[in-house]
């Protein structure tokens, strides 16, 4: 993975240079840009193999250039949010990001970030995927954990295997509303909210501490490997 | 309607108290001079004058005089007198029932007008706010001052005719315009306005002193927030600044032979300091908006289980010391998660930091609400403070342990932002409880 190359768009210059720094650091080849004009610029003459994209730029939002870059580039993208921009980050991530990361970030947050979007694949197309002590398989509607059968509904077995078919990707509430109940649910996330709390119960052994199935303050959710985390 | 009936009433007592004196008269005429009987018309004439007025009064003397020469003096059954005697009488009669329902009248009317004037008073002080009801209270003033309409104008510009000053303190406050009085009752409005302006003028005047002392009071807390905010930002924000200086000044002088270690301590400590800047300019950013009510839940319907799971989370480490306890059946509330989060972790965090040992969390459901406890077993919060802690940078008085003071405010704001409460409770020596309550939404599982 080390050698890929990132670019980084934010217009705090002190910001850039860190990320820059850091980056390279890690052993990325780091290219820069400050405007949304730019970033668009610079994908286009080197195709980046990640975008990590400031959300707020002086020409445009980081949605913006999100939906010009994904007219032709599927280059992972990992938005880059301050506290205050809940509604634009979860735009982005509607928009096709794949992730995202609050500002101030701890390098090691992003470098994780960074590595965790580059390995991932398309989804699999095998019908039984495990992750950690969670099997779930896709032919036979059958999940187990700790090789204990687990017992789900429909909305649940679901939920949980769109979730297993994009191992560590952030889902966006709307996303996964409309995967499972179908379009003309986007508003619904009682529905969801209440069917990830009951899969967690049934999934995880402390559900007071999720290490399957996390929330994202704000964005949505995550299914991840906790055996697996670098 | 009143008007006309009132009318009728006073007709009908007129004449009944006129044949009622006249068969009395009749009565005794055998067992005293019939002369000096007709003085027992003043009974017919009083009653009305003090019921009717003296418009009623005084066609009762009037009809007094002539029915007592009709049926009681020679020659009987004329209105011509035989004795001129009995002229004199007569006019005595008649100017003594004249002067007495003046009198009379006069009392009755005083009666009217104080109570009028306590019923205006009444209505005035109960009104908590005088300026938004003035249309009602002139309405009010001119059915009590007999015109057609009136108008009361804040302020202390002189306007118009038929004006009067309202006053308070030797201060101009506001006019009362009078519009279109009725016919024959300048009298009592002579009377009636002078006391009835200075009422008013009074309760416009009491608002605003009211309103003067709510400014003094403001003025005075916002003065002691801006000196708590200023010393918070000189010490809380100056002593992480300090250390980051310091060891990143460290770290860039090259004449300095640090080792890996001293180095990597060095930037642990910048490291550290500086998200503990963050928690502070984002809590102190969190309260301005909370105090300048620029708060706006974005509400969503979540479960207890999902927001206490998102506070751990953000606890980090810290989070490790809670334990946890969650009700079998989760409860889903309404409620924007970020502030609601933000309410758990200040609460938690400040538990945390009363108590070396383990914080307990609870998750408990009413019927209505779903209580989350968080239980310290610090040294307990003295009953006077329980309340006084939720104030912006307050801490509790016993031991300073860091902080501005600034969590329970947040989680308070935060918690009534989303229909919730917070408080807290404490036993004595042997720590406090803070509890959040939440309104439970029927939960849509499917």
């Amino acid at each position: 993975m080390s050698g890929s190359r990132v670019l980084v768009v934010d217009d705090e210059q002190q910001i850039l240079r860190a990320l820059q720094t850091s980056l390279r650091g890690a052993g990325y080849e780091v290219e820069t840009a400050d405007t949304a004009e730019g970033a668009l610029a610079a994908a286009a003459m080197r195709p980046p193999e990640a975008v990590v994209l400031d959300l707020i730029l002086p020409d445009g939002t980081g949605a913006d250039v999100l939906r010009e870059l994904r007219k032709w580039s599927s280059a992972p993208v990992i938005v880059l949010s301050a506290v205050d921009d809940e509604q634009e980050k979860v735009a982005a991530l509607d928009a096709g990001a794949d992730d995202y990361v609050t500002k101030p970030v701890g390098i090691d947050e992003l470098l994780a970030r960074v590595r965790a979007v580059l390995r991932r694949t398309a989804p699999s197309g095998e019908p039984v995927i495990e992750i950690g002590d969670l099997l779930v398989d896709l032919q036979k509607q059958f999940v187990s954990f700790s090789g204990e059968p687990v017992h789900l509904t429909p909305h649940e077995f679901d939920l949980l295997r769109v979730f297993a078919q994009n191992e560590g990707k952030l889902l966006t509430h709307r996303t996964l509303l409309r995967e499972v109940w179908g379009p003309g649910y986007d508003g619904a996330s009682n529905l969801l909210h209440v069917n990830v709390s009951q899969l967690r119960r049934k999934i995880e052994p402390d559900r007071a501490r999720p290490r399957y199935l996390l929330t994202e303050p704000g964005a949505g959710y995550r299914l991840v490997d906790p055996t697996a985390r670098a | 309607m009143r008007g006309l009936a009132r009318r009728i009433a006073a007709l009908v007592v007129s004449i009944g108290a006129l044949a009622l004196v006249t068969g009395a008269i009749f009565a005794l005429d055998s067992f005293a001079p019939v002369l000096s009987l007709g003085v027992l018309y003043v009974f017919a004439v009083l009653p009305v004058a003090v019921l009717f007025g003296l418009a009623w009064a005084l066609p009762v003397s009037i009809a007094s005089m002539l029915a007592f020469n009709w049926f009681f003096l020679p020659p009987k059954h004329t209105f011509t007198l035989s004795d001129s005697e009995n002229w004199v009488a007569l006019a005595v009669y008649l100017f003594t029932a004249v002067v007495v329902s003046g009198l009379a009248a006069r009392g009755r009317r005083r009666a009217q007008e104080s109570a009028l004037l306590a019923e205006i008073a009444a209505s005035l002080l109960e009104r908590e706010q005088v300026r938004g009801e003035l249309d009602r209270i002139a309405e009010e003033a001119a059915r009590a001052l007999q015109v057609e309409s009136a108008r009361i104008e804040l302020g202390s510009q002189r306007t118009g005719d038929d004006s009067y000053p309202l006053e308070a303190g030797g201060r101009r406050v506001g006019t009362i315009h009078l519009e279109r009085p009725r016919a024959g009752t300048a009298a009592s409005r002579r009377h009636l306005l002078p006391a009835l302006a200075s009422l008013l003028g009074i309760a416009i005047d009491r608002e605003r002193l009211a309103r003067e002392a709510l400014e003094a009071e403001a003025l005075r807390r916002s003065d002691a927030m801006k000196t708590a905010v200023l010393r918070a930002v000189s010490h809380d924000l100056r002593t992480p600044l300090m250390a980051i200086l310091t060891s990143a000044s460290a770290l860039a002088r090259e004449d300095l032979e640090l080792g890996r270690d001293d180095r990597g301590q060095l930037a642990e400590t910048i490291l550290a300091e500086a998200e503990r800047l963050d928690r502070l300019v984002g809590n102190l950013l969190d309260l301005s908006r909370l105090q300048a009510g620029a708060v706006r839940p974005a509400p969503d319907v979540w479960t207890v289980d999902d927001l206490v799971v998102q506070a751990l989370d953000a606890l980090g480490d810290a989070g490790g010391r809670v334990h946890v306890s969650l009700p079998e059946e989760t409860a889903a509330v309404r409620v924007d998660a970020h502030q609601v989060q933000s309410a758990l972790v200040n609460l938690v965090d400040n538990a945390l930091k009363y108590s070396s040992d383990t914080v307990g969390l609870h998750v408990t459901t009413t019927p209505s609400e779903v209580l989350v406890r968080i239980v310290d077993r610090g040294e307990g919060v003295p009953l006077g403070d329980l309340e006084r802690i939720f104030e912006p940078f307050q801490r509790g008085t016993n031991g300073v342990r860091g902080g501005a003071g600034l969590g329970l405010a947040i989680a308070r704001g935060f918690a009534e932002a989303n229909d919730g409460r917070v408080w807290a409770e404490s036993r004595p020596g042997q720590g406090a409880t803070f509890v959040l309550a939440l309104p439970i939404v029927t939960q849509a599982a499917e």
